[in-house]
């Protein structure tokens, strides 16, 4: 979300700190902000909002929050209400229980228009398209209360509005022309005829457009639950969906409607020319919280004054009973136990105040380590002493080792990558084909991970152990001294379902920092001949032109030939070097002027 | 008898390329195309082929047969160019073959090892799981917001799933612990969501997850073993920052940041200029966790914090693409410890 320093000062005309200052504030207390830019002369901060906290969709819900924290007042400038003389009913009905609150009112002789500078400036900081003057409004306030709000264009629907659970439609047109397949889940605002808006979308047909001269506005607040299914339903997310999927408070909709009234009277002209509509069936109870002041330095660890907490609740809006029972106020509806009162006062505190140089003691408790674990480090540890490498592979694969008894996933977008997988060994020449590739050509490597099986409605999984070897005689070697089955004797590649093996009680694995790399092209392998007077040590040599190629682009040094030529008493070695992340031009600038061939 | 020529064709082209000696190469040439080498074993295995497939078959092996004689002599090309010499060795010398973990085990061993210290357990857990354990029992009832932090794998939609989180494996274990406390635990494990795979984002990643339960334990525990374990992995000169984050899991929620390690909090595109890049999430155990554990929580406190490993095992090794980390082109240098 967005928030242009500027207007957050209108909540807070108080507030004077440097917005680097404010953004490190924010962010501790919650409201992750990401970054502050300059647009046209303001000052914006993108926050990440917390999804408990929808009333932070908002600068109110925000500005609230700093209040606390830097103990300034809120200041809220529009609560004075509005004269209205208007007679005229509007001919609204909710039929539905999905419904908490609405407030509406019919507007007459408006002038829309263009939004002047300061809405236009306002629209571009939030990043959304200015639209014309009432929508814009709308959209302002949005944003300033957290609570959306939709005109509907009385000369394009009617006067009669029904909420609804969508009766009859098969189709909605949205403010952008996208037609939407809806049924009787969604939650809709209709005309006795024709579907018009969505909970969380207005419809084209009532939209407001640059001639609208009478509107019905209504502001709402909904079961945030039926909102997110219906956007989730139609794959659709509004600015309005987004704050109406969460608990937002039906108090806060007088304060925000008025506003948002005098908003339009003040820019658009016109008069209210019906009373206003208030729906509001049940009221919100509050919870009734005991609270224990000493909880928030139960829980951080550190010594928080009673009078700091209860002080803090109370300028949070929480009603503090003289025997400690907390009622919070409607708009933290997050605010449900102690708990969470606890971590109010915890957080305004400062997490920064909690030491982190006193970390847990060394303390004997039941060692309730599985013996497996004991076992795969084991495995692990023995396999890499006899030379294999270690790879995971994805768990996800495309084609079924046995159809009969496959776990298939349901909704995997990987569409390629939908069968859980029944063995290790396809990872295995996956791999090796992926190696082969890059031209490595005589790896060995193992693979320990979990197998998937799915017998009725029963899903079992189990440990395996995967291993390739390109000599068939050295894999079963190599098994033998691990005490491993031999199951194919002459096969390059076994697996080893791990559980059916003897468990270990104990072991301690080792803790090893070893390089890997990440090959970006094949491997380039080139030969050397070099011919010496005498027999040397291959150990030194290959230590030797190590040192001169350099480790940044050497994979591998061998030596594949040594000759003897009886006639002039020399001695030729072969090498072959493999060099990696190069191109051929460079590896063999290097290559030539290791071994003095230029 | 393996009939999967591709396979075949995979561990002889292998085989070839390991051959450095006049002996291994005539002996290899002898396994595959001998009277009775693996080629001629195969065409006799033509008679077990269902008529259908028999036309394919033969062509395949054909193929076979004309590539790894193509390979083959191509290495006995190369061995030919010989001198007039006596042969002293036959004989490959290289430096030892050394094996090696992969980069995750390795974040894991040294992440076990400090908790290790501390009396900890290592642990592990189911990786299909049911919506009661991955979401529910962290209090995350249908229909929260918080599911949409987490896109899931279905197995059997809504009830079962591939574990998004390795908290889920906390849920399990408290549940099945809740008369055995105190507990301390940590579980590293691979987790799940609906993500496209590309350079950036993969299906599966690798988390790391701490849990302890036991009387009077509080954020002050929390955040000193948290810092304990980012200075043992990231030097004592490390700063991190902890702030109040949401996870409907725990409560209160903690945020470590790193500070950037490239612009050391003046903000770079590295930390997207925030100055700070998040290191995971933690928190005390949310009450309704433990009494939904049967664990009473006005005895009993805990906290739990997770990390992700991918980036960091990343960031280690200047690895830039995860999809390297799984199955991908890792590899280790044959004698580089």
């Amino acid at each position: 979300m967005k928030l242009i320093y500027s207007h957050l000062q209108k909540f807070l005309p108080t507030l004077d700190v440097k917005p680097q200052q404010l953004r490190d504030d924010l962010t501790m207390i919650g409201h992750f902000t990401n970054y502050f830019e300059e647009i046209d002369n303001e000052i914006v901060f993108d926050l990440d909002i917390k999804v408990n906290r929808g009333d932070c969709l908002g600068y109110y819900g925000l500005a609230k929050d700093l209040s606390v924290f830097y103990q300034i007042p809120l200041v809220i400038n529009t609560s004075a209400e509005i004269i209205n003389q208007a007679k005229e009913t509007l001919p609204i009905k909710i039929t539905t229980n999905n419904v908490k609150r609405v407030l509406a009112v019919k507007f007459s002789q408006l002038n829309n228009g263009l939004s002047p500078p300061w809405l236009l400036k306002f629209t571009q900081c939030h990043q959304i398209k200015s639209i014309n003057l009432l929508v814009d409004l709308t959209n302002y306030v949005m944003f300033m209360y957290g609570i959306p709000s939709h005109a509907f264009d009385v000369q394009k629907s009617t006067e009669s509005l029904i909420w609804e659970m969508n009766p009859k439609y098969q189709e909605f047109i949205s403010l952008d022309k996208t037609k939407l397949n809806i049924d009787k889940n969604i939650l809709m605002i209709n005309s006795p005829t024709k579907p018009l808006s969505l909970s969380f979308w207005g419809g084209h047909d009532c939209a407001i457009d640059n001639n609208t001269k009478e509107i019905i506005l209504e502001m709402a607040v909904y079961n945030p639950a039926v909102v997110r299914q219906n956007s989730r339903q139609l794959k659709s997310v509004t600015e309005a969906g987004v704050r109406l999927e969460k608990q937002l408070d039906p108090e806060l909709i007088p304060l925000a409607f008025n506003h948002l009234c005098k908003l339009i009277l003040q820019n658009c002209q016109g008069q209210i020319s019906s009373t206003f509509f208030d729906y509001y069936p049940e009221k919100v109870n509050q919870p009734l919280i005991e609270f224990n002041p000493q909880n928030p330095s139960l829980i951080s660890g550190i010594e928080i004054p009673t009078e700091f907490a209860i002080d803090c609740l109370a300028r949070l809006g929480c009603l503090v009973s003289s025997n400690m029972l907390i009622t919070p106020p409607s708009i933290r509806p997050d605010i449900t136990m102690a708990a969470d009162l606890a971590e109010e006062v915890v957080r305004f505190w400062g997490y920064q105040k909690i030491p982190t140089n006193q970390p847990l003691e060394y303390k004997k408790v039941s060692d309730i380590t599985p013996k497996e674990i004991h076992l795969i480090n084991s495995l692990k540890d023995k396999l890499t002493d006899l030379g294999y490498d270690e790879i995971l592979s994805w768990p996800l694969v495309a084609e079924p080792s046995n159809s009969a008894t496959v776990v298939t996933t349901q909704n995997s977008i990987n569409t390629e990558s939908i069968y859980l997988r029944q063995s290790i060994i396809p990872s295995l020449k996956k791999q090796l084909s992926l190696y082969q590739k890059y031209k490595l050509y005589s790896p060995q490597f193992f693979e320990i991970g979990k197998v998937f099986f799915k017998e009725g409605d029963t899903y079992t999984e189990k440990n395996s152990l995967g291993i390739y070897h390109p000599s068939s005689d050295q894999l079963k070697n190599d098994l033998q001294y691990l005490n491993l089955p031999i199951l194919n004797k002459d096969s390059s590649f076994v697996e080893i379902i791990i559980d059916s093996l003897p468990k270990i009680s104990d072991y301690q694995p080792k803790v090893v920092h070893q390089s890997a790399y990440e090959l970006s092209s094949q491997l380039i392998i080139l030969d050397a001949n070099v011919v010496f007077d005498e027999t040397q040590d291959p150990s030194q040599l290959i230590e030797k032109y190590s040192q001169i190629i350099g480790t940044k682009h050497l994979w591998e040094i061998i030596i594949t030939d040594i000759y003897q030529d009886v006639n002039n008493h020399k001695y030729r070695y072969t090498f072959r070097v493999s060099y990696f992340n190069i191109t051929d031009k460079l590896a063999k600038e290097i290559h030539l002027k290791a071994f003095n061939l230029i | 008898m393996d009939l999967n020529l591709e396979n075949i064709k995979l561990e002889y082209l292998s085989k070839i390329e390991t051959i450095s000696t006049d002996d291994q190469h005539e002996q290899l040439r002898i396994e595959i195309f001998g009277r009775n080498g693996k080629i001629n074993a195969l065409f006799s295995e033509i008679k077990n082929i269902p008529p259908e497939n028999k036309k394919q078959y033969g062509a395949d092996l054909n193929q076979l047969k004309t590539e790894l004689e193509e390979k083959i002599k191509s290495k006995n090309i190369q061995k030919a160019d010989k001198l007039t010499t006596d042969k002293l060795t036959s004989s490959v010398f290289g430096l030892p073959k050394i094996g090696h973990l992969h980069p995750i085990t390795q974040t894991e061993r040294q992440l076990n090892d400090v908790f290790l210290k501390l009396g900890f357990s290592i642990y592990t857990g189911p990786e299909i799981v049911t919506d009661e354990y991955n979401f529910k029992r962290l209090n995350v009832p249908i229909n929260h917001p918080a599911r949409d932090m987490q896109d899931s794998i279905y197995i059997k939609e809504p009830e079962v799933l591939l574990r998004t989180q390795t908290s889920t494996i906390e849920s399990y274990l408290l549940q099945s612990h809740s008369r055995q406390l105190p507990i301390r635990v940590a579980f590293p494990g691979s987790v799940f969501r609906n993500e496209k795979v590309n350079r950036s984002n993969h299906f599966v990643f690798h988390q790391y997850q701490a849990v302890v339960v036991d009387k009077g334990i509080t954020m002050k525990d929390l955040l000193g073993t948290m810092d304990l374990m980012f200075k043992t992995l990231y030097g004592s000169d490390v700063v991190v920052r902890y702030r109040c984050k949401y996870y409907p899991e725990v409560e209160p929620g903690v945020g470590p940041d790193m500070q950037c390690f490239s612009c050391h909090g003046s903000g770079c595109p590295i930390c997207k200029y925030a100055g700070w890049i998040e290191m995971g999430g933690a928190g005390m155990i949310h009450p309704k966790v433990l009494e939904m554990a049967g664990i009473d929580p006005k005895k009993w406190s805990g906290f739990a914090f997770g990390m992700g490993l991918d980036r960091w095992t990343m960031a280690q090794k200047n690895i830039k693409d995860i999809r390297t980390l799984l199955g991908g082109n890792l590899a280790y240098k044959p004698n580089e410890k």
